[in-house]
C-alpha cells in the first residue's frame, strides 16, 4: 500500500505543478536570503555577500531541475513538450503531412478491413461457455442427408441418442440438423409469410453451450422428448430485433410453418449466432418436431438419417484423445447394434476402416472457413505488404524533412539536448503521424469491412458475420499502428542524430552532406520496387486465373435465364401427385407467355449442392459400379431452358409419366464411362443395388455440364423427370427474351395466378448464379489488383519523391555541367539513369521473390502454367513504365535548370 | 577553516536525525543546524537539501508546512512523520554497521 501512497503524492504534485514550483522557488529565495543576512552579520560587504551565499547554495536552475526531477514527471513533460514541437513542425511541412497520413491511412486501414473478416471467419472465439471444452464429430463440412452407410460426419437422431447415454468422457452431447431449413412462416396475425430460417436442435444444444436466453428461456430436453409433440420455438435476437421490433411481449406470440402453430419461448443473446460460422438463424426449433417443420424431414426414429452435426462438451480433465478412443469405440458399438442398418461384407469392412475425428469446435465450423481461409491469408499478405510499401515511403519523407533539418537539430545537440532526447522527440513525432494515420485508418476500415462483406456475401449463401469494430480489432490496429510508426520511425531518427555538429553547422543551409542519405534512401525505394513487382505480378496472376474461370464452358447457356424458387412446403403442399399437378401447372402457365422460350423445374441449376450415389448397369458383372453420378430431376423443359444440347436420343415429354417406364437422360461422361461400347440409348441402368440395375431406361445423352463449380473435372451425371421422382423442387428456370425485370413480374403473376398461396424467393438469374461460384477468386483479383496499383503508385511517389530530392540537392552541380557546356538531354538522362537503375535494381530483386511466391497461391490460380511468363512480363513492362515516369518529372526540372540562377542558388 | 564534504548516502540521515532532534525546521535551519552541531566540518552544499527533501516527501518520511520565521518570513516547515522515524532508525543502524566494519578495518593491527 506505501507504493499507492507513494503515487498518489507524485500525482497530487502532477496536478498542482505551478504551486509546486512557486513553493520550491520561495523555499531557495528564502534561504538564499537568510544567507546573505547571515553573511552581512559577520562583516560581509553586502555587495559580496549575496555571491558567497550563491557560491554556498550551488547552482539553483539544475538543483531545481533536479528537485522536479525526483518526482518522475519529466518524461510526461518532455512528451507535451515533443507533441506540441512535432504538431507544429508538421504543420510546417502540410505537403508531406497529408501525404504520409493518406497513405498511412490507406495502409493501416485495409490491414484493419481483411483483419476484421479474418477474425470473424477464422478467428472469433464462439460466444458460448468455456468454447474451448466444444468438440465436433467430423469436420462439419458436410451437410445434407446421407444415405451412404456408413457415415463419420454425419449422424442420425438414435445415434445421437446413444452417444449421449454411453459415453462418459463427455459432460453432454447435442446436436443439430446439418442444414437450415429455409421455410416461409407466419408470424401471428399476420397474412403474408415470411422467409424464416430455421435451425432444428436437440434439447441439450442450448444447456451444452451455456447460452442464456435474454427473455423467456431456451429449448431443453423436455422440448425433445415426444416426436411431433413439442411446438416450442427460440427466435434470434437479430429476428426478434427486425420482426418484432425488440417486442417485450413476444413470449406472447406464436409462429406458424407448415400446419403446426409453435410457442415462442425465448430470444438467444444478441451475440449467439448459433455454431456455423457465417449462418445465423432465425428460429430454433427442437428436432423432436422434424417432420412438422417444412420440408418434413422424418428422421426422428431412423437409424439410417444421417443428417445431424453432433458436438459435444469435454468433461473437466477428459483430453481430445481420451475422448476420440471413448467415441471411436462406440461409434462401432452403435452402429453395429443398430436395427436395420445393411451390414454386408462390404459395409463391415468400411467400418472397420472408419475413424472418426472430434475436432475443437472452440471457433464454431463452417464452410466457409474452408472456402475463404486461403483467400483472406492471401489478401492479408498482400495488405501487410502495402503497408510495408507505405512505410518506407514515409521513411523516405521523413528522411529528406530529417536532411533539411539537419541545422536544427544540430543547434539543438550544441545547446546540450542528448541524442537520446532528440531521437524521443522525432520517434514521437513518427508516433504522432502514425496515430493520425491509425485513427484515419479506422474510420475507412469502418466503412470498407461492410464493402468486403458485401462482395463475399455474393456467394451462395448470404453470410451472417459480426463486422462491427471490436476491442480485439482495435487491438489489432493500435499494434499494426505502432509497428508502423516503429519501421519508419526509428531508421530516420537514429539517422538524423548522428550528426557531426560542428560540420553541419558549419554548412550552409542549401548543401549539407546529401550522400548520407543516399543508400539507405535508395535500398528503401529498391524495396518498394521489388515489393509492388511482387503484388503486380499476383495480381495479374489472379485476374487471368478469374478471366479463364469466366471463360470455361459451362455446358448450358447461362445467358437469359431468370432462376427464381418457389416453395410449395410452406403452403401445405406434400411430396405427391397434388404437387407435381402444381409444377406442371406453372411450367405450362409459364411458358405460354410473351417471350418466354422455355420454363421448367428442377432440383438444381449450378452451385447449389448436389444429388449423388452409385449406379449399377445392367449386363455389368457383379461389383462393377461404383461410379457416382450426379442426379437432377427435372421437368419436360429444362434442356430447352438451360440451352444443354441434346447429343442422341430424345429428352422428357408427357409420355414419360408416374405410371410409363422409368426413363433416364445422361450425360456425355456418363454414357462414355458406363456404356463405353455401342449406343446408349435403350440401355438399362438404376441405384439403390444391383437389383435395381435395370430400372431405368437411358432415352437420351445431352453434352456434359458443370455441377458445383467452373474448375470442376468433368463428372457423370444424369436426369430424372420429376414425373417419375416426386419430391420439392427448389428451382424455377425460366428462358426468355426482353425485358428482364417485366418477366419476373408477368412469372410470379402466373405462379400466383396456379396457387397465390405459394411463396416465391430467391429471384436471380443463371449468369449471376455462375458469377457467385466465384466469388472468391474475384475478390481476390479485385482487391489484389487494387492493391496491386496502389503499390505501384506508393512506390512511382516514393521514386519521385527521392528523384526530386537529389535534384534540389545538386542543383548546383547541375548548374556547373550546364555551364560547362552538358546539354538539357544530357541532365536529363543523367537524372533519369539513376530512377531507371533504381526500378532495375528493384526489378531484379522482386522477380524471384515474386516466382518464389507463386507456389503459395497456386491452388488459385486455375488454368495457368506455373511461373506464368505472360504475367510477369507484363507486370514488369508495367512497373518500369511507371517508374519511367515518375522519374522523368524530376529529370524535366533538372534539364531545365539555368545554370546562372542554381550557381547564385547558394 | 576547513569544511568536510559529508560522506556520500548520509545526507537523508543528517536530516532525519535533525528533525527528530528540533521537531520542526525549514530548510535553511537544517542546513545551519547541521553545521552548527558538527561544530562547522560538515559543509552540505545547501543548495543540494532542496532535491533531497523532495525525494523524502515523496517517500512520505517527512511532510512541508508553510508557516512564518521569526523575522516574519513565509517559510516550509518540515516535520517528520512516523515513517520518517522508522526510516532514521533503518539509516541509523546502516550507518553504524558501515562506521563498525571501517573502524574494524582500520584498526585492525
Amino acid at each position: 500500500m506505501n507504493w499507492l501512497r507513494e503515487l498518489g503524492r507524485r500525482l497530487n504534485m502532477l496536478l498542482h505543478r505551478r504551486q509546486f514550483d512557486a513553493d520550491l522557488e520561495e523555499e531557495m529565495r528564502l534561504h538564499l536570503e537568510l544567507r546573505g543576512e547571515q553573511q552581512v552579520e559577520s562583516g560581509v560587504a553586502a555587495n559580496d555577500a549575496s555571491a558567497a551565499a550563491r557560491r554556498r547554495f550551488g547552482n539553483p536552475t539544475v538543483l531545481r531541475e533536479k528537485s522536479r526531477s525526483a518526482w518522475g514527471w519529466e518524461w510526461l513533460e518532455d512528451f507535451f513538450q515533443d507533441l506540441n514541437y512535432g504538431l507544429r513542425g508538421m504543420a510546417r511541412s502540410a505537403g508531406i503531412t497529408v501525404m504520409a497520413l493518406l497513405s498511412l491511412a490507406l495502409g493501416i486501414g485495409a490491414n484493419t478491413a481483411i483483419f476484421t473478416l479474418v477474425d470473424a471467419v477464422l478467428l472469433k472465439s464462439l460466444p458460448v461457455n468455456e468454447p474451448s471444452q466444444l468438440v465436433l464429430f467430423g469436420n462439419g463440412l458436410d451437410e445434407g442427408i446421407s444415405d451412404g452407410f456408413p457415415n463419420r460426419w454425419l449422424y442420425s437422431y438414435p445415434f445421437y441418442r446413444e452417444m449421449q447415454k454411453r459415453n462418459d468422457v463427455f459432460s453432454d452431447v447435442a446436436a443439430a440438423f446439418s442444414m437450415i431449413d429455409k421455410v416461409h412462416g407466419f408470424v401471428q396475425g399476420r397474412s403474408e409469410a415470411e422467409p424464416m430460417n430455421v435451425q432444428l436442435v436437440s434439447g441439450t444444444y442450448f444447456p451444452m453451450l451455456g447460452v442464456q436466453p435474454v427473455i423467456g428461456r431456451a429449448i431443453t430436453e423436455v422440448d425433445d422428448r415426444t416426436q411431433g409433440g413439442h411446438p416450442a420455438a427460440m427466435v434470434s435476437y437479430a429476428w426478434w430485433t427486425h420482426n418484432l421490433a425488440r417486442d417485450p411481449s413476444v413470449l406472447d406470440k406464436k409462429l406458424t410453418l407448415g400446419s403446426t402453430s409453435y410457442s415462442i419461448v425465448g430470444v438467444a443473446p444478441a451475440e449467439f449466432f448459433g455454431t456455423k460460422v457465417g449462418e445465423s438463424p432465425d428460429i430454433w426449433i427442437p428436432l423432436s418436431m422434424q417432420k412438422e417443420v417444412p420440408p418434413g424431414f422424418d428422421g426422428y426414429n431412423d437409424n439410417l438419417f444421417e443428417s445431424l452435426h453432433l458436438m459435444a462438451r469435454l468433461k473437466p480433465g477428459v483430453s481430445n484423445a481420451q475422448a476420440t478412443a471413448e467415441a471411436n469405440v462406440l461409434y462401432q458399438q452403435i452402429l453395429r447394434g443398430f436395427s436395420g442398418v445393411p451390414l454386408n461384407k462390404k459395409t463391415l469392412r468400411e467400418l472397420d476402416e472408419t475413424h472418426v475425428e472430434l475436432t475443437s469446435m472452440a471457433t464454431g465450423f463452417s464452410r466457409l472457413r474452408y472456402m475463404f481461409s486461403e483467400p483472406l491469408k492471401i489478401l492479408m499478405a498482400v495488405v501487410g505488404l502495402v503497408l510495408l510499401i507505405a512505410c518506407a515511403n514515409i521513411a523516405n519523407l521523413l528522411l529528406a524533412r530529417s536532411a533539411t533539418r539537419a541545422r536544427e537539430l544540430a543547434v539543438r545537440q550544441a545547446l546540450g539536448a542528448g541524442r537520446s532526447r532528440l531521437i524521443r522527440q522525432l520517434l514521437t513525432e513518427s508516433l504522432m503521424l502514425a496515430l493520425a494515420g491509425g485513427a484515419l485508418g479506422i474510420a475507412f476500415a469502418s466503412v470498407a469491412s461492410r464493402l468486403l462483406l458485401r462482395m463475399v456475401s455474393d456467394g451462395r449463401m448470404p453470410l451472417h458475420l459480426n463486422v462491427a469494430l471490436d476491442t480485439r480489432v482495435l487491438l489489432f490496429t493500435v499494434m499494426v499502428t505502432l509497428a508502423t510508426a516503429l519501421l519508419f520511425g526509428t531508421i530516420p531518427a537514429f539517422r538524423s542524430t548522428r550528426v557531426q555538429v560542428t560540420d553541419s553547422l558549419k554548412e550552409g543551409r542549401g548543401q549539407t552532406a546529401g550522400s548520407s542519405r543516399g543508400p539507405l534512401a535508395k535500398a528503401l525505394v529498391v524495396l518498394q520496387v521489388a515489393l509492388s513487382l511482387v503484388l503486380l505480378v499476383g495480381a495479374g496472376l489472379f485476374v487471368s486465373a478469374l478471366m479463364n474461370l469466366s471463360n470455361m464452358d459451362t455446358g448450358f447457356n447461362k445467358e437469359n435465364v431468370i432462376r427464381l424458387r418457389v416453395d410449395p412446403s410452406s403452403a401445405g403442399y406434400k411430396e405427391d401427385t397434388r404437387m407435381e399437378n402444381l409444377y406442371h401447372q406453372i411450367e405450362q402457365r409459364v411458358s405460354a407467355l410473351p417471350g418466354v422460350r422455355a420454363a421448367s423445374f428442377s432440383i438444381f441449376t449450378f452451385n447449389e449442392g448436389t444429388w449423388n450415389n452409385s449406379v449399377w448397369v445392367q449386363g455389368y458383372p457383379e461389383g462393377r459400379r461404383d461410379v457416382a453420378v450426379h442426379h437432377n430431376a427435372v421437368g419436360d423443359g429444362y434442356f430447352a431452358a438451360m440451352g444443354i444440347p441434346v447429343l442422341a436420343g430424345r429428352t422428357f415429354g408427357p409420355q414419360d409419366s408416374a405410371t410409363s417406364p422409368k426413363v433416364g437422360v445422361i450425360g456425355e461422361t456418363m454414357a462414355r464411362t458406363l456404356f463405353p461400347v455401342g449406343s446408349p440409348i435403350g440401355r438399362h441402368y438404376g441405384r439403390g443395388g444391383p437389383d435395381h440395375a435395370g430400372d431405368i431406361e437411358v432415352i437420351g445423352v445431352v453434352k456434359d455440364v458443370k455441377y458445383n463449380s467452373l474448375d470442376e473435372e468433368q463428372q457423370p451425371g444424369d436426369y430424372l423427370p420429376y414425373s417419375q421422382n416426386v419430391r420439392y423442387l427448389n428451382d424455377f428456370e425460366v428462358r426468355y427474351s426482353g425485358d428482364s425485370a417485366a418477366m419476373v413480374a408477368a412469372i410470379r403473376q402466373a405462379i400466383h395466378d396456379v396457387d397465390f398461396t405459394l411463396p416465391v424467393s430467391d429471384v436471380t438469374t443463371l449468369n449471376e448464379q455462375v458469377a457467385r461460384s466465384i466469388t472468391n477468386q474475384r475478390l481476390v483479383a479485385q482487391l489484389s489488383s487494387f492493391f496491386g496499383v496502389l503499390a505501384v503508385f506508393l512506390s512511382c511517389i516514393g521514386i519521385y519523391g527521392l528523384m526530386s530530392y537529389v535534384v534540389s540537392r545538386r542543383t548546383n552541380e547541375i548548374g556547373v555541367r550546364m555551364a560547362l557546356g552538358a546539354e538539357p538531354a544530357d541532365v536529363l538522362w543523367l537524372v533519369m539513369r539513376e530512377s531507371l537503375w533504381l526500378a532495375a535494381v528493384g526489378t531484379a530483386i522482386g522477380v524471384p521473390v515474386a516466382l518464389a511466391s507463386q507456389g503459395l497461391v497456386v491452388s488459385m490460380l486455375f488454368g495457368l502454367r506455373p511461373y506464368d511468363p505472360l504475367t510477369l512480363v507484363g507486370a514488369v513492362v508495367v512497373l518500369l513504365g511507371m517508374a519511367a515516369l515518375a522519374g522523368y518529372l524530376p529529370s524535366r526540372r533538372a534539364s531545365q535548370i539555368d545554370p546562372m540562377i542554381s550557381l547564385r542558388y547558394q | 577553516m576547513h569544511r568536510d564534504e559529508i560522506p556520500p548516502g548520509t545526507l537523508y540521515l543528517l536530516i532525519l536525525k535533525t528533525l527528530a532532534r528540533s521537531g520542526e525546521l525549514h530548510g535553511y535551519e537544517i542546513a545551519e543546524s547541521i553545521q552548527r552541531i558538527s561544530n562547522e566540518v560538515l559543509q552540505v552544499e545547501e543548495g543540494s537539501l532542496y532535491p533531497a527533501l523532495q525525494r523524502m516527501l515523496i517517500k512520505g518520511w517527512v511532510t512541508g508546512t508553510w508557516g512564518t520565521t521569526a523575522g516574519n518570513r513565509r517559510a516550509r516547515y518540515y516535520q517528520l512523520t512516523a515513517a520518517g522515524r522508522k526510516q532514521l532508525a533503518v539509516e541509523l543502524s546502516q550507518f553504524e554497521r558501515v562506521i563498525g566494519a571501517v573502524a574494524r578495518v582500520i584498526e585492525a593491527v
